[in-house]
């Protein structure tokens, strides 16, 4: 064979081989970041490498089956927060012929009309991917064209529509003009600025403490550090004994061998779903556990999928193992984290004993002190001079219960469901946009003015709301004046 | 004498035997003026009022040479030297060509093929000629040039001849080509062939030169002009930033080009067609009978102009956005295989004004290794890029 003919057999042969192991790494299994168009959004960097949870259509799919998959996929995840939000534009409201206009200039039923992934370059806040005045797709002319529509509206730019504290395009739960109105008499602070959740969940009657509770567990697996932590806790009080947590499968009573047999030292994020599901469930919605949530595509199954294709027996072990997902941690590390952390906090994972310690699981010390032991950002050292923080000092030190605001009194938000008030652990819900905190946070203190001001207010939100607002959102005004024209 | 074609046959070949530079138009034109020439010389041919006529039918011992003879003798009105040249280029230039080399090949020692490797190889191989008569030719010009001395008018068209194909450069020694230009002008000056011999040779040699010289600048001026856009446009995708999206919904719509489908898939078509034209002109101008038939300067434009136009296409793709991870080595690759090419075409086509760098044609070999060991990952790339956007 000559020269030539050899370096054409080494070039066709090596393409070949590096276009079937790329191949072999995209359908069956290996390492696939190298694949990645783009840098995840901070939402989806933690599970962009299960690639199957938004991309779900088969391969080589069409353009219409690839979309619907996509589409379905984001509105899986985000159920919860589409259903909480009472959807301005709910895909449903623009099914019908009458919006094919609409549809057009900016399809609102697609997620991926506004929100494309792996676009880092045109990637806004929110994860937006299209301009910031994209409302005058629709509300720019005919019917909808608010600046006609309204007196207060005429000239306004629409890149200030959901940048200026007056809109958002799902969520207006706290923006309408009704509420508006019913609210616009509110002074900046109520006379009796009390969280009331909060107030409900902190002065309920703890189970009685119990004097000297006698901890199941082999003798050798005891720590005077870790049965004093928990004989003062809630689980001690409630009976919950230590092995619920750390020998579940044991019975009650069941002889000291047949217990070392089952005790787990380190028991994991399961046995604390086993009686948390309710709180496991808002964790795996929000950024910090969202690795958990149900819908993330599990790691592919590299030797069934060859075995399938009849490779199986053939290839061999050091093939299928080539050929393996690498390792998927199942929960975040703060050096995965995009915002600014503790150095001396990378090293840790967020599960729920990151901020209940595994014992004492102290509520107090998870509301405040477990953020700061993470978050290094301004807004999180600005709380610790802030007037927030002071009120939290002061219900600490006896005064009324939910007159303290500390980070989970904003950020996890304590709900009444089903005659119960539960924490929701997902401390995302309430951030973007951050008006969805008006209602069920900033209200039962402040009046629906100064707080849509104070979040307006970006510098103001850097420094933890340790000023008062300097700016003025007119969205109260507007609708009083609007008001009063149409009576 | 030694004859014209048999100049021509000899010294537009390199020591290995392969084809020099010159685009086949431009050759073609010399195989034409040369057979003229020999024809003349030979006292075969003559000018009256209506052009060129044959004067003496007798038979030369060449016979590309006796089919001109013939071909100018039969014709009943005649035409002026400038309509020959151009005749005879297009449609005589081959067998003139063959049967000089078959005449040569006939006459000398065979050389052994040359083998290598594919980048290291400039043409396809003229295997079968005198490499001592040709080195004859090479030192009897190289003395004319270099010397002092009065060559003869025979000499003194060779020369111009072989200036106007750009072919002197590559017979002298190194460094012997910084004063040919000044020396061939001085030697043109002197009108030897028109004090010397008859006023048909001087009207020949000077229609065959204008012609050569006209169809050398343009095929290299246009592929110069094509190869420098070339190396601008991989500087500027390297060097510039990229477009910047509008922050006004739909108010720039070739944004579309690299945000949206299925513009931006068109464009991804577009370029990866244009990519393999270019690499089948580049394969053309490999298989003689391919490039025989289209002629290799046409080849040579056309692998140019894709290599050009991959570059207009690309910044349609990606709008000077260089890309993340695969994309990123795709592009670094991409844009490598068209620098070094269009490199190695100003290297090559840019041969006149670059004349005095002695290290251009080791420069243009390097250039040119580059430019195919840049294109070796690329196909695996280009595939593996496709199938990320059709199984995502």
């Amino acid at each position: 064979m000559s020269r030539k003919a050899a370096v054409a057999v080494l070039w066709a042969s090596g393409t070949l081989l590096a276009t079937v192991a790329a191949v072999a790494w995209m359908t069956v299994g290996g390492p696939r970041t190298v694949f990645l168009v783009g840098d995840t959004t901070g939402a989806h960097h933690q599970i962009e490498m299960a690639c199957e949870t938004c991309h779900a259509a088969p391969p080589f799919a069409s353009p219409d089956v690839a979309s619907k998959a996509l589409n379905d996929a984001c509105r899986g995840c985000h159920e919860v927060e589409l259903r909480d939000a009472d959807d301005s534009h709910a895909a449903t409201l623009f099914r019908g012929p009458r919006m094919a206009r609409y549809r057009q200039a900016l399809d609102p039923r697609l997620c991926t009309s506004c929100h494309l992934e792996h676009r880092p370059e045109i990637t806004r806040p929110g994860a937006v991917t299209v301009a910031t005045d994209f409302c005058i797709a629709c509300h720019g002319e005919g019917e909808q064209d608010v600046r006609a529509a309204r007196a207060s509206h005429a000239g306004l730019a629409f890149d200030t529509c959901a940048t200026a504290g007056c809109h958002n395009y799902h969520d207006n739960r706290a923006l309408y003009a009704d509420f508006l109105l019913r609210h616009a008499a509110d002074p900046p602070h109520l006379s009796v600025p009390v969280h009331e959740p909060s107030a409900r969940a902190r002065s309920r009657q703890a189970p009685a403490a119990r004097s000297a509770p006698r901890p199941t567990a082999p003798a050798e697996a005891v720590t005077e550090a870790a049965l004093r932590a928990w004989s003062h806790s809630a689980h001690a009080a409630a009976d919950v004994n230590c092995i619920d947590c750390h020998a579940p499968a044991a019975a009650t009573g069941a002889p000291a061998a047949a217990l070392a047999a089952a005790w787990v030292a380190t028991p994991g994020t399961a046995s604390c779903v086993h009686c948390h599901d309710a709180q496991a469930s808002t964790f795996a919605q929000g950024r910090h556990g969202m690795r958990g949530h149900a819908r993330i595509a599990a790691s592919r199954d590299a030797a069934g999928a060859l075995t399938a294709v009849g490779f199986g027996a053939a290839v061999g072990d050091a093939v299928a193992a080539w050929l393996a997902d690498p390792p998927r941690p199942s929960a975040m590390t703060v050096a995965e984290a995009r915002l600014p952390m503790r150095e001396d906090a990378r090293h840790r994972t967020l599960d729920c004993v990151s901020c209940h310690s595994a014992h004492a699981v102290d509520v107090q010390f998870a509301a405040v002190e477990a953020c700061a032991g993470c978050h290094a950002d301004g807004h999180t050292s600005a709380y610790f001079q802030s007037p927030h923080y002071d009120l939290w000092r002061a219900e600490l030190d006896g005064g009324a219960p939910g007159s303290g605001v500390s980070c989970a009194t904003c950020h996890m938000a304590k709900r009444k469901h089903g005659g119960k008030t539960a924490t929701s652990h997902n401390q995302s819900a309430l951030l973007r946009p951050l008006e969805k905190m008006i209602r069920p946070v900033c209200l039962h203190c402040h009046g629906l003015g100064f707080s849509l001001d104070a979040l307006a207010h970006s510098a103001l939100v850097a420094r933890n709301f340790r000023d008062a607002p300097a700016a003025h959102v007119p969205s109260i005004d507007w609708a009083v004046r609007h008001a009063a024209d149409d009576r | 004498m030694a004859k014209f074609v048999e100049a021509l046959a000899l010294l537009t070949v390199d020591d290995n035997g392969d084809l020099l530079a010159i685009p086949k138009d431009v050759l073609d034109c010399a195989w034409a003026g040369a057979a003229l020439l020999d024809l003349a010389f030979a006292g075969r041919i003559d000018t009256d009022l209506q052009g060129l006529v044959v004067v003496d039918r007798t038979p030369t011992d060449d016979p590309g040479l006796d089919r001109v003879l013939g071909k100018i003798a039969n014709r009943p009105f005649g035409a002026d030297a400038r309509r020959w040249i151009r005749e005879l280029a297009s449609d005589e230039a081959a067998n003139i060509r063959g049967a000089t080399t078959a005449r040569l090949a006939a006459a000398g020692k065979p050389a052994a093929p040359q083998r290598g490797w594919p980048w290291r190889s400039g043409g396809r191989r003229r295997a079968l000629l005198d490499g001592d008569r040709r080195a004859a030719f090479g030192a009897r010009i190289a003395a004319v040039l270099q010397g002092d001395e009065i060559p003869d008018p025979w000499e003194i068209a060779l020369i111009s001849l072989l200036d106007a194909c750009d072919v002197l450069v590559a017979i002298l020694p190194a460094r012997a080509g910084d004063s040919v230009p000044a020396r061939v002008e001085q030697l043109r000056g002197l009108d030897l062939i028109g004090r010397e011999v008859a006023g048909v040779v001087a009207d020949i040699e000077r229609t065959a030169i204008r012609a050569v010289r006209a169809r050398a600048a343009r095929f290299r001026r246009l592929l110069l002009y094509l190869a420098g856009a070339a190396t601008a446009g991989c500087l500027a995708t390297l060097a510039l930033p990229r477009v910047p999206i509008s922050d006004r919904f739909g108010a720039v719509a070739f944004e579309r080009l690299w945000l949206r489908d299925p513009w931006q898939q068109w464009s991804g078509y577009a370029l990866l067609a244009f990519s393999v034209f270019g690499l089948l002109a580049l394969l053309a101008l490999r298989l003689r009978a391919i490039a025989r038939a289209g002629g290799t300067h046409w080849w040579r434009l056309v692998h140019v102009g894709c290599g050009a136009s991959c570059l207009l296409l690309l910044f349609a793709h990606t709008g000077f956005r260089l890309g993340v991870r695969l994309n990123a080595a795709l592009m670094g690759c991409y844009l490598a295989v068209l620098l070094f090419g269009a490199l190695t075409g100003i290297a090559t086509y840019g041969a006149r004004p670059l004349r005095k760098l002695d290290a251009l044609p080791k420069l243009r070999g390097h250039l040119l290794r580059l430019h195919w060991l840049a294109l070796f990952p690329l196909p695996a790339l280009v595939v593996v890029h496709i199938l990320v956007v059709y199984l995502y």
